[in-house]
């Protein structure tokens, strides 16, 4: 085989499997949005207040929202994104909140989850904020102390129960 | 005696590369928060590692020994067999370019092997994705996006590879690796 066919192969291979990914992608989409019973979009977070379903929401939700950062301990990365904080009060006013009030955020899919009181929230010192994934997910993370290394954060994440107590 | 594929010596120095870019990997870093931007220092060594061990299978050999080692030294956010993989797709992404494109001297074909090489850890990290159940992107257009950056820091460091070929060639480096094999 020449090399002019070699390339030709490898590049039709190539782009054929990135029309493969999109395609699976839309198809994961959709049946998403059917597994939620239609009330969220694709890609969309599910917030549920006192155990039932109140709203989901994407990243144009929170386009206006301002973004904080820090450098995790482990490897010194950046990590950077919305504020847990800022996200909630994107949506809900601030006296639904007492400084007791549980925060749970769950991934379905990594089986993983951490809980939160409002008044850690509320400190911006400890940064809990969500950072975008490579592939385009939210990933939990904090300086505190059980929620600083990798393996206590909390990725892919598409559900936050709020418990007022 | 059969002769091995692999001389001792080229064992050495494709480990050497290997950790290379896990060195790279954890003391490099690029004030950037795009996605596969670390790919510019990645592409780049084992670009020029499978021309200093120009044999089928060096970039493979380069990816998963540092694949190898990564998941052990618990590098990554999704787990040592994710991390693992990554690497080592990279490394066959690499060889399987070099078979279509060839001479990485030129840049052109350094960039498409960058892109090659680079896409492949993105695949396995998607497939990890759609296995678990990963949630479709929060953000709109975020695989595209995603997929788009690590395209382009993989050509950046094709290219990147390709101009420290040149210079080490210029430097006379191939002329001394080919007198000690």
């Amino acid at each position: 085989m020449n090399k002019k066919k070699r390339i030709f192969l490898l590049l039709t291979g190539f782009l054929a499997i990135i029309g493969l990914m999109f395609l699976i992608e839309y198809l994961r989409g959709k049946s998403q949005t059917n597994a939620s019973e239609g009330n969220l979009l694709p890609g969309q977070v599910a917030i549920f207040w006192n155990g039932k379903f109140n709203l989901g929401f994407s990243g144009s939700d929170l386009e206006g929202l301002q973004e904080a950062s820090f450098k995790d301990v482990e490897e010194q990365k950046t990590q950077q994104g919305w504020l847990l904080k800022d996200v909630l009060l994107n949506f809900y006013e601030k006296d639904l909140f007492s400084e007791d009030t549980v925060i749970r955020i769950s991934s379905s899919s990594r089986n993983l989850s951490a809980t939160v009181i409002w008044f850690e929230v509320l400190d911006e010192e400890n940064f809990i904020l969500f950072d975008l994934s490579g592939r385009g997910t939210l990933k939990l993370v904090s300086v505190m102390e059980r929620l600083d290394e990798r393996a206590e954060w909390v990725q892919d994440i598409d559900k936050i129960e709020i418990n007022p107590q | 005696m059969k002769k091995r594929y692999f001389s001792t010596f080229q064992i050495f120095l494709m480990t050497f590369f290997a950790v290379l870019i896990v060195v790279a990997k954890i003391a490099l870093r690029l004030p950037l928060q795009l996605s596969g931007h670390s790919g510019i220092f990645w592409m780049a060594i084992i670009i020029v590692g499978s021309k200093v061990v120009p044999k089928k299978g060096a970039a493979s050999f380069i990816g998963l020994m540092s694949g190898v080692i990564s998941a052990f030294m618990g590098l990554g956010d999704f787990g040592a067999l994710n991390t693992f993989l990554s690497y080592t797709v990279v490394g066959i992404g690499t060889d399987i370019a070099l078979l279509a494109f060839g001479n990485q001297e030129n840049l052109v074909n350094a960039a498409f092997i960058g892109v090659i090489g680079h896409f492949g850890k993105f695949l396995v990290k998607w497939v990890f994705g759609v296995i678990s159940g990963a949630p479709v992107g929060f953000v709109a257009l975020g695989l595209g996006k995603a997929l788009i950056s690590y395209l382009i820091f993989g050509a950046l460091g094709g290219i990147l590879g390709g101009l420290t070929i040149l210079a080490l060639k210029k430097a006379g480096y191939f002329a001394y690796l080919a007198e000690k094999k």
